[in-house]
């Protein structure tokens, strides 16, 4: 084996130069992949709360967005908010129609909240409670409202119903004409 | 007494005689904390094992050429050239599992299992011996993970693999104690007490 | 992020080792005494802080305007690797004593999960320069915490009758556990969470 000094630098270049090639390789081969991927999901998860509309175009970088139908005309927005929850901040994404009313509410997949309690937040009959309310109606029982909270997971319900609720108020104007 | 092991001892020593979690200690921080559920802890074993089969094969591979005094920063080169490999494949065809391992796929590069293995084996045997050598301790370390992710899973959402495996009174109370911390961490060490019970013994 | 809740959220609510698993080899190597568990934890926020300024520096000047951000695993690691080479040099040379103090504990760090982990959730969370300190500081100090703490229990199980094959690892195990169970109650400290 070469002991020489030079051989030293020059077999550390030689790798980083290989090893660096090597990555900028894999990057370029799957980087058209997760980008279109995380396109896809977003997509899924703009038309899963708000199904009137085939289209959407952005407002607010992440945060906002305008669904269109097929005609091109407005069908309501839909916005992301993410109130902080008992395990870390809940990514929770809400459809509004036109007249500002609840059309759809997803709950995120990375969610940090307690398995078996506050992840329940995700379960369909949580979510559904939001369904055709206005934003004065999106409150817990507990907090003089309607909805029902999950059972032994106040803190994850209550983020998820406040940040709702604070979402909508902050972001009606873009429904008004 | 045998002088030179077969080559065969090779890849069976690393599942049981020196598995690298339970006999030897090392690559602990990601088997505590990916191994939630059994689907998550194999996922994890997959991406260590692929980094060090690959980074095995390859530090022996050059190992005649490698100056011994730069040995250290090229392998931990190496090695994370297939870190970053993984990432980057789990992120683009696996996506799901990728937000699962987190921050734990990038520190596959500082497991002491893997430098561990290039430095005591792969830079002194030829090719297909550090090839059994890696193999096997990737499937001891599966081993573990599967007991583990499997006991955690069982025990706290009454699943295996995402399907229910006991009855639903006990799913509908889990024991949450199993996925959080405190719980990997009083399991593996029951684990470690068994596998000291069943050698002191022998 | 407010600074103080960092700060306060990297030392308690998500205490490296017992809530995030990081940082697990040293801990149970090195915890044996409360002695070499006070050197490791210097050496390692030293090294920490060290690092994470480097790190921050070379992605945010170098990596992200540059489109090289696939290559960050390996520049962080070999970042660490070079900085802990750097440390023990002129440790060896100018503060002999503190060299000798922490003897093999120096290199030892390299393999240091929670090093790297913290270069990487610096640029996960997207920090600024002051809240990546702010962060390395809270970890370390965590880290501290959380090794002294379990020597100290340690320590203490040298002498209690143990049954053979719970002796060291397994007992050390459920030991962490315990701590581990202890910390568990600082969630939703101050209304931080993970």
């Amino acid at each position: 084996m070469v002991q020489s000094k030079a051989w030293m630098i020059v077999s550390l270049v030689l790798t980083c130069i290989v090893a660096a090639f090597a990555l900028a390789e894999v990057y370029a081969v799957t980087r058209p992949t997760i980008e279109r991927q995380a396109a896809d999901a977003l997509r899924a998860s703009l038309a899963e709360v708000l199904p009137a509309a085939s289209t959407f175009t952005e407002f607010e970088p992440g945060t906002v967005w305008s669904g269109h139908d097929a005609s091109g005309a407005r069908v309501g927005i839909v916005f992301k908010t993410q109130p902080r929850g008992y395990g870390g901040p809940i990514t929770v994404v809400v459809g509004l129609d036109t007249a500002g009313i609840i059309t759809g509410l997803g709950v995120g997949t990375d969610m940090k909240e307690t398995p078996g309690l506050g992840l329940k937040a995700r379960e369909n009959w949580f979510r559904d409670q939001f369904k055709g309310r206005p934003a004065d109606q999106v409150r817990l029982k507990r907090d003089n409202g309607t909805l029902d909270a999950i059972s032994a997971a106040t803190i994850t319900s209550r983020a998820v119903t406040d940040g709702v609720r604070q979402g909508m108020e902050k972001h009606l104007h873009y429904l008004r004409p | 007494m045998n002088t030179t092991p077969s080559r065969w001892q090779y890849f069976v020593s690393g599942i049981i005689k020196e598995n690298p979690v339970l006999i030897l200690m090392i690559g602990l921080c990601p088997t505590l904390a990916t191994s939630v559920s059994a689907r998550d802890a194999l996922g994890m074993a997959a991406a260590a094992s692929f980094v060090l089969i690959g980074s095995n094969v390859v530090v022996s591979a050059i190992r005649k050429v490698v100056p011994s005094s730069v040995r250290i920063p090229i392998f931990i080169i190496v090695i994370s050239t297939f870190v970053t490999i993984i990432d980057y494949v789990l992120q683009a065809y696996q996506p799901a599992m990728y937000r699962v391992l987190g921050v734990f796929v990038p520190l596959i590069v500082v497991n002491c299992i893997i430098l561990g293995r290039a430095e005591a084996f792969a830079y002194g045997h030829g090719v297909f011996d550090s090839l059994l050598d890696a193999l096997g301790k990737s499937v001891g370390y599966a081993l573990v993970m599967l007991v583990m992710g499997s006991l955690r899973e069982i025990f706290a959402a009454g699943t295996w693999f995402g399907q229910a495996v006991t009855p639903a009174w006990f799913r509908a109370s889990p024991m949450l104690f199993m996925i959080f911390p405190p719980g990997a961490f009083f399991l593996i060490g029951i684990l470690k007490a068994l596998v000291n019970r069943l050698t002191i013994r022998a | 992020m407010n600074p103080a809740k960092i700060l306060v959220g990297a030392f308690l609510v998500n205490n490296i080792i017992l809530m995030r698993f990081i940082g697990l080899c040293p801990f149970f190597g090195v915890s044996n005494t409360v002695g070499t568990s006070v050197g490791m934890s210097a050496a390692v926020l030293f090294v920490m802080l060290l690092a994470s300024w480097v790190s921050w520096v070379l992605y945010h000047t170098l990596l992200l305007p540059f489109g090289l951000v696939f290559l960050r695993t390996a520049v962080f690691i070999l970042v660490i690797a070079g900085l802990v080479q750097f440390v023990e040099m002129v440790l060896k040379k100018h503060v002999r004593n503190l060299y000798s103090a922490l003897g093999i504990y120096l290199p030892l760090i390299t393999t240091n999960c929670a090093i790297l982990g913290v270069t990487f959730l610096n640029v996960d969370y997207r920090f600024d320069l002051l809240r990546s300190t702010l962060f390395a500081l809270g970890t370390a100090l965590g880290f501290a915490l959380a090794i002294v703490l379990f020597a100290a229990i340690r320590e203490r199980l040298e002498d209690s009758p143990i049954s053979p094959s719970f002796r060291g690892y397994p007992i050390a195990f459920v030991g962490a556990s315990l701590v581990s169970l202890a910390f568990l109650g600082f969630t939703s400290l101050f209304g931080i969470s993970l």
